[in-house]
């Protein structure tokens, strides 16, 4: 079985200060694997060792992105591909080049994270299943392959069901499908040897949106604080009085 | 102006509807729910149990027909789904995750960023967007939408097993008092120390992110942050919760905010209108009392 772990590499968003300005700064910001692609990277990995699987992970990132590739490596993800040229968060224009990777590769099933931690955006599956014309499972919590059927446990809104399609098909997993490993020192370090492929993706940014502002939302809260437990009791319960009536 | 709304949620199609239809001619798609016909669409239709590939084709085709100015997709784990696909038939980059929309000869929406930190303006000459659930109150009007029931293609998935969730006992999206545990509330067991609190006031009790899914205490309807619920009531309670920025997110919406948490530091407290630093049982308990009495 060949499966893909599609990995986002995004700013450690944890990190990240605004200026006066209210506005984030991002130069200089450390990068790290996205929260959702190590649980991908964690559900591949898992299937690999059931079904003796084989698997390719890719990141759409740029030169720097090498270091996520390792991290993977690590994890045991057997092959890499890096595509460079990510400018920005835009669904379709990502779909487009790895759609454009993909078609020429022989793939069982692809596995990503679904929803990234920066835009919550949670698109890129539903886009690239229909670009390869392959259907698409989301928000995962369990991945099971039956004959030539992926069989999904999915955390819906309202209900949790089981759901089965054909493969190859795009699998998108929730947080709560597992917990990620933390690869051992000589899996870190052989990781480290090993070779990834950089592909120049060619991404063009051709779509027509305009950043009016990126700021901090405003902050108007009074912020009235108590550091004595008995000193705000009062008047909060005074307030809670109010409306409770 | 047009607009083409789907969502398979009613509660988050009757928002949509709402904030939408005032300034657009709008035609919604709906899993069969009568009362979503009250909120002011011109047009609902009904569809029953729907997959990604046969929805999505039926938003195609009433793309075709009805010829929209745009498309609001609900962003449910389904809608986000529907949306990619929709976006690459349509071959229309799609904006997600947005609460607020101004129609024009660019479009002028605002959607959170870097997990909740920033909020993104944009202006585009998009047509296609998720929308973020909670984008406004759902309000009923005297006028009922005509309606017609669709036929959906046949679907690649089948479905092999469908459990109902346990849900909480509370629409936290409605409430006017929400208390909401974080994990300083320690045990399961210590939430029985918070309902007296929760019964005074007549609010619902909702959590943070572990709380919810990670832990399992409270069920996953009653989570609220950036992947959960956002709310929007008078008073927000926030008992032991650090306040992390996502969860920020969620509570953005609330006119007041009140934090207890023993951590002086905690950001909540960066985020509230009143807190008290301390030990969030013995506060609670103080408060339910001057609340009683």
């Amino acid at each position: 079985m060949e499966i893909v772990v599609l990995i986002k590499q995004t700013v450690d968003m944890d990190q990240l200060k605004l200026n006066e300005n209210s506005e984030p700064i991002t130069e200089n910001l450390p990068l790290k694997v996205d929260v959702l692609s190590k649980n991908a990277i964690e559900a591949a990995v898992q299937l690999k060792e059931k079904y003796s699987a084989h698997v390719t992970g890719i990141v759409f990132g740029t030169e720097k992105s090498t270091s996520a590739m390792k991290e993977a490596y690590a994890m045991g993800v057997d092959d890499g591909i890096i595509l460079t040229g990510y400018k920005k968060t835009a669904p379709s224009i990502t779909a487009a080049v790895l759609n454009n990777k993909l078609k020429d590769m022989k793939f069982d099933l692809i596995i990503l994270g679904n929803q990234s931690s920066d835009s919550y955006s949670g698109l890129l599956a539903g886009t690239l299943a229909s670009k390869l014309g392959i259907p698409v499972m989301s928000n995962a919590v369990g991945i099971d392959v039956k004959n030539e059927n992926a069989n999904v446990t999915i955390e819906g809104d309202k209900y949790d069901f089981v759901e089965e399609a054909k493969m190859p098909c795009i699998i998108s997993v929730a947080q709560e499908i597992n917990t990620p490993r933390l690869p051992n020192v000589m899996q870190i370090m052989s990781a480290g040897k090993k070779k990834i492929d950089i592909e120049d993706s060619g991404a063009v940014y051709n779509d027509n949106i305009h950043i009016l502002s990126n700021k901090a939302p405003e902050n108007d809260r009074k912020k009235m604080i108590y550091e004595k437990e008995d000193e705000g009791i009062d008047s909060i319960a005074r307030i809670l009085k109010g409306v409770a009536k | 102006m047009k607009a083409l709304l789907f969502s398979d949620e009613p509660k988050n199609l009757k928002e949509i509807i709402t904030y939408f239809s005032n300034e657009m001619e709008v035609t919604a798609i709906s899993p069969e729910d009568d009362s979503v016909k009250k909120y002011g669409a011109k047009k609902v239709y009904f569809y029953k149990d729907g997959f990604s590939d046969n929805i999505s084709n039926a938003i195609k085709k009433l793309n075709d027909t009805v010829k929209p100015d745009y498309i609001f997709i609900s962003s449910t784990i389904l809608g986000r789904e529907i949306a990619g696909i929709v976006s690459s038939k349509l071959n229309e980059p799609c904006i997600s995750e947005i609460f607020a929309f101004k129609p024009g000869k660019m479009a002028t929406t605002k959607r959170f960023f870097y997990g909740g930190k920033t909020v993104l303006e944009e202006e585009s000459n998009c047509k296609l967007f998720t929308v973020s659930p909670g984008l406004t109150e759902a309000k009923e009007i005297s006028n009922e939408s005509e309606s017609e029931n669709l036929t959906l293609e046949s679907t690649n998935y089948r479905l092999i097993d469908r459990k109902e969730k346990k849900m909480g006992d509370s629409d936290i999206a409605e409430a006017k008092i929400i208390v909401s545990i974080g994990r300083g509330i320690g045990s399961k067991e210590n939430i029985d120390k918070i309902m007296p609190l929760v019964d005074a006031l007549h609010a619902k009790l909702a959590g943070s992110r572990p709380i919810c899914l990670d832990y399992k205490w409270l069920s996953e309807d009653q989570q609220i942050g950036l992947s959960g619920k956002k709310v929007r009531p008078d008073i927000y309670i926030a008992l032991g919760i650090s306040g992390q920025i996502q969860h920020i997110a969620g509570i953005r919406g609330a006119k007041t905010i009140v934090a207890i948490n023993k951590d002086k530091s905690a950001p909540i407290f960066e985020e509230c209108d009143y807190g008290i630093v301390g030990d969030l049982f013995k506060i609670v308990s103080a408060l339910v009392n001057k609340i009683n009495n």
